[in-house]
């Protein structure tokens, strides 16, 4: 049944596509669907044929979609499909890994970031990350908040520059208070900015960093399930997060939790095993009248 | 096993009774017989000191006699189900390759020198071993356990008891060759003896079986962990009590009071305003060098030597070494030149210090001034720190997590700000570690400071390298130094290790106990050091902590 798929599929693919696809119907077809899918206002990033390989490993195939500006876009898919990867690729994380290629597109506000002279200072300022476990630095909660920013020269603060006569310790204050009311951590931690940021329990540290890629002031968020080492109360909280910073960020959010993706995101995009991006659509149309049959199976939970 | 055939509830047990008593007794005596070996060698006792009214040699005799007896008690007892225990099959391999060895030198040493068996001793003792494992391995485990023990016990018991090792005792394995006497004898079979009793009554008293086991080793490891502490704490009382006394000799203290002056203008017109009271510190020993007319000798000069060569090489080796591991870790690509620099810094940790000395004898001296100088010696020194600070500089740069270097990047941070502000911070307490244990090495340091720094090893003055005479002056290069021909950092210098070395080759005789105060300020100094150190891992370390 594979040789009738269009773009190469890994065996295990083929194995688990095998009498769950419908006979006649390819990714192509699928793709047709969702390649027209048109969204209110402006695609804040968009992707085009990004294939990423590790080593010898092809990692994503031809993953093209335009993703709008402030919402929620969940990327889903079973352990290993990629969309972790996908969500590397859109600040260059993936350069970080020797073995890594990405070849294709990505366009931020229209401008290629995979091209010579991208400063990668200024587009991951512009587009923020949170990873999947909690991972401050073991500084004080103030220090973690202000790490971004002092490192880029935008708040001085400290001795010299109090000798200076340009202390901008306001800024910083207020900077710390923003972010850390945006991250819903504010009235938690208010009395005790300047106590070491490890020991603020897991879903605090989480807000943390959540609070932490804000400070950079960016426009687009990514983060790499970031409640999956989480318990459940702690994973409202964040979930009730994100829905409030797609009013100001886009934010595009790596889950493998079904029920998430439902309740948190404006569009979803379904990768499935092998690095294929399978269906990309309004949440409520994937998960209520998916194209293809593998989305459906994977939703209803027949694999993955 | 159960004392009677009603089924009982092996979930529960509640000691083991009886069982357990005779293990705790037998347990006390062995350790007791250890403490005796301990006493021995650090000449506490004598083997003929009476500790009431019988000499150490008979009481040890008799501990070694009751261990014995007290073995093939237990086995008895719990071979006839007369005291609840849970013995298995075997005493196991490990255990009865320990009895068998210690067949083997016994059988081995009675034959060769009791017996007089020359080079025929092997046979014998092969035998005996051979015949101790199967002793220990095929009964079951409380017979096969004890058995073996129980006879190293009465054998000993009974030479010392018998007077077969008596006081007048001595043994000269080689004519004309080292001479043990009794108490050698005492310490030797003392501490096996003692160790191997107190973990044979450990297992026993725990009714054998997994239990039993556990406790054996147990007591084996805490018995190591105490014994060295012990042997670490005998060693710095050693020393403190024998440089106690040469160390604080000629001490002066008072309180006087004090004129405070007021200098009213050039040239010096001066009242006397009040008085205040003062403090008045004498210590020679640190304070003064040699000199023919001093009434105490001191080793000042070869303080400030130490801490200055010490310092140098801190200041020389830590930002290079840890430069050198942000280098190695972060930066280069892992792979064959990591791996050849790795092997190579293992290598000179290695390399034995004299080596160090002569290349700085070769190299550095005819360069630096072409005397010795503390200068060539700090730099010597620091290449001796250098590959410990790479190797535990790189350790704990790995040991930090990747997390931090993501999330930094993530920011946009690039990446030597990342290792500047996250990643350093958090590798500081193992390379702070790492400088700790060069500094007690190089501290300690002889000879490459006998062949690159020292000039007289007892020097009346130190070597001033905050020059009293360095002065800023208008000209270029706005520093000068009065005397033109002298550099501080080019004069020769003493050290603890090497004025402790030329004490010790002059002749012990007449200067011991200048020897022994010279051994207790360097222990102290490397102390302060640590201190230092230590004080400072802490610092940093809470920095890093919730």
């Amino acid at each position: 049944m594979s040789e009738t798929h269009a773009t190469p599929v890994s065996e295990q693919d083929a194995d688990q596509a095998t009498g769950q696809t419908t006979p006649g119907e390819t990714n192509e077809q699928v793709q047709a669907e969702w390649l027209e899918y048109e969204f209110q206002g402006d695609a804040k990033v968009s992707a085009t044929d990004v294939n990423v390989h590790y080593g010898d490993d092809h990692a994503l195939h031809d993953i093209s979609m335009d993703i709008p500006e402030h919402s929620v876009t969940a990327l889903i898919g079973p352990s290993g499909c990629g969309k972790s990867t996908f969500l590397r690729c859109l600040n260059r994380m993936n350069d970080r890994i020797k073995s890594a290629r990405v070849d294709g597109s990505v366009e931020l506000d229209g401008m290629e970031i995979y091209q010579d002279g991208v400063n990668l200072v200024e587009l991951r300022k512009r587009v923020g990350m949170v990873f999947q476990a909690p991972n401050p630095f073991p500084k004080s909660i103030r220090d973690n908040i202000s790490y971004g920013p002092r490192k880029h020269g935008e708040i001085e603060t400290g001795l010299v520059s109090r000798l200076l006569g340009r202390d901008d310790q306001e800024q910083e204050d207020e900077l710390v208070e923003r972010t850390l009311r945006q991250a819903a951590l504010w009235d938690e931690v208010k009395d005790r900015l300047d106590d070491n940021a490890l020991g603020l329990s897991g879903g605090q540290q989480q807000r943390l960093c959540i609070a932490r890629a804000l400070a950079t002031d960016p426009e687009v968020l990514l983060m790499d399930e970031p409640a999956s080492a989480l318990d459940p109360i702690a994973t409202s909280k964040i979930e009730d997060l994100i829905e409030e910073l797609a009013e100001d960020y886009t934010v595009i959010v790596v889950t493998h939790n079904m029920q998430q993706a439902a309740r948190i995101s404006d569009q979803t995009a379904v990768f499935l095993t092998g690095g294929h991006l399978v269906e990309y659509g309004d949440t409520e149309q994937i998960f209520e009248n998916p194209e293809s049959q593998r989305v459906e199976d994977y939703i209803t939970g027949k694999f993955g | 096993m159960a004392v009677d055939s009603t089924p009982t509830n092996d979930l529960v047990q509640e000691g083991t009774g009886r069982l357990q008593t005779i293990g705790y007794v037998l347990q006390a005596v062995a350790l007791l017989v250890l403490v005796a070996s301990f006493a021995l060698l650090f000449e506490v006792v004598d083997a003929q000191s009476l500790v009431a009214g019988q000499s150490v040699l008979t009481w040890m005799g008799l501990g070694f006699g009751v261990l014995g007896l007290g073995f093939v008690a237990v086995a008895g007892l719990s071979r006839a189900d007369l005291v609840e225990s849970t013995p298995i099959k075997s005493a196991g391999v490990g255990a009865g390759i320990v009895y068998a060895l210690i067949g083997f030198v016994v059988v081995g040493l009675v034959s060769s020198q009791t017996l007089g068996l020359q080079t025929l001793w092997v046979i014998p003792a092969i035998l005996a071993g051979g015949l101790v494992f199967l002793g220990a391995v095929y009964p079951r485990e409380d017979i096969g356990s004890t058995l073996p023990a129980a006879g190293f016990m009465v054998f000993a018991g009974t030479t010392f008891l018998t007077g077969t090792i008596g006081l007048d005792w001595t043994w000269q394995p080689i004519p004309n060759g080292a001479v043990f006497d009794a108490s050698m004898a005492l310490i030797v079979t003392g501490f096996f003896g003692g160790l191997l009793g107190a973990w044979t009554a450990a297992r026993a008293g725990n009714g054998f079986g997994s239990r039993g086991r556990q406790s054996g080793a147990y007591l084996l490891v805490s018995v190591n962990a105490v014994a060295m502490a012990a042997l670490l704490f005998a060693l710095v009382t050693f020393v403190a009590v024998r440089g106690w006394a040469p160390m604080t000799r000629g001490i002066k203290t008072g309180i006087f009071w004090e004129p405070v002056y007021w200098f009213y203008f050039q040239p010096i017109q001066e009242y006397v305003i009040f008085q205040i009271p003062g403090l008045w510190f004498y210590w020679p020993f640190t304070m003064e060098g040699a000199a023919l007319m001093n009434d105490i000798n001191g080793v000042a000069p070869a303080i400030i030597g130490t801490f200055w060569l010490v310092v140098g090489a801190i200041l020389f080796a830590v930002p290079l070494g840890v430069g050198a591991a942000v280098f190695l870790t972060e930066y280069a690509e892992q792979g064959r030149f990591t791996q050849l620099v790795e092997i190579s810094t293992n290598g000179l940790w290695s390399t034995p210090s004299i080596v160090y000395g002569l290349f700085g004898l070769a190299l550095l001296v005819p360069r630096l001034g072409n005397s010795n100088s503390i200068l060539t010696g700090m730099l010597v020194l620091g290449f001796m720190l250098l590959p410990l600070v790479v190797i535990t500089s790189r350790e704990s740069l790995k040991s930090v997590p990747d997390e931090y270097r993501d999330a930094s990047a993530a920011l946009g941070v690039s990446q030597w700000q990342t290792i500047k502000s996250v990643v350093l911070p958090a590798a500081m307490p193992g390379v702070i570690t790492g400088v700790i244990l060069g500094v007690g090495r190089i501290a300690g340091e002889t000879a490459p400071i006998l062949l690159v720094t020292g000039g007289s090893p007892f020097p009346s003055t130190g070597a001033d390298i905050f020059d009293p005479r360095f002065a800023f002056t208008g000209q270029f290069p706005w520093v000068s130094l009065n005397i033109v021909n002298v550099d501080p950092l080019l004069q020769p210098s003493s050290a603890l290790p090497y004025q402790l070395y030329a004490v010790i080759s002059a002749g012990l005789s007449e200067n011991l106990s200048f020897a022994w105060g010279t051994a207790l300020v360097l222990l102290l100094v490397v102390l302060g050091f640590y201190a230092i150190g230590i004080a400072s891992r802490a610092y940093f370390r809470r920095k890093l902590q919730a």
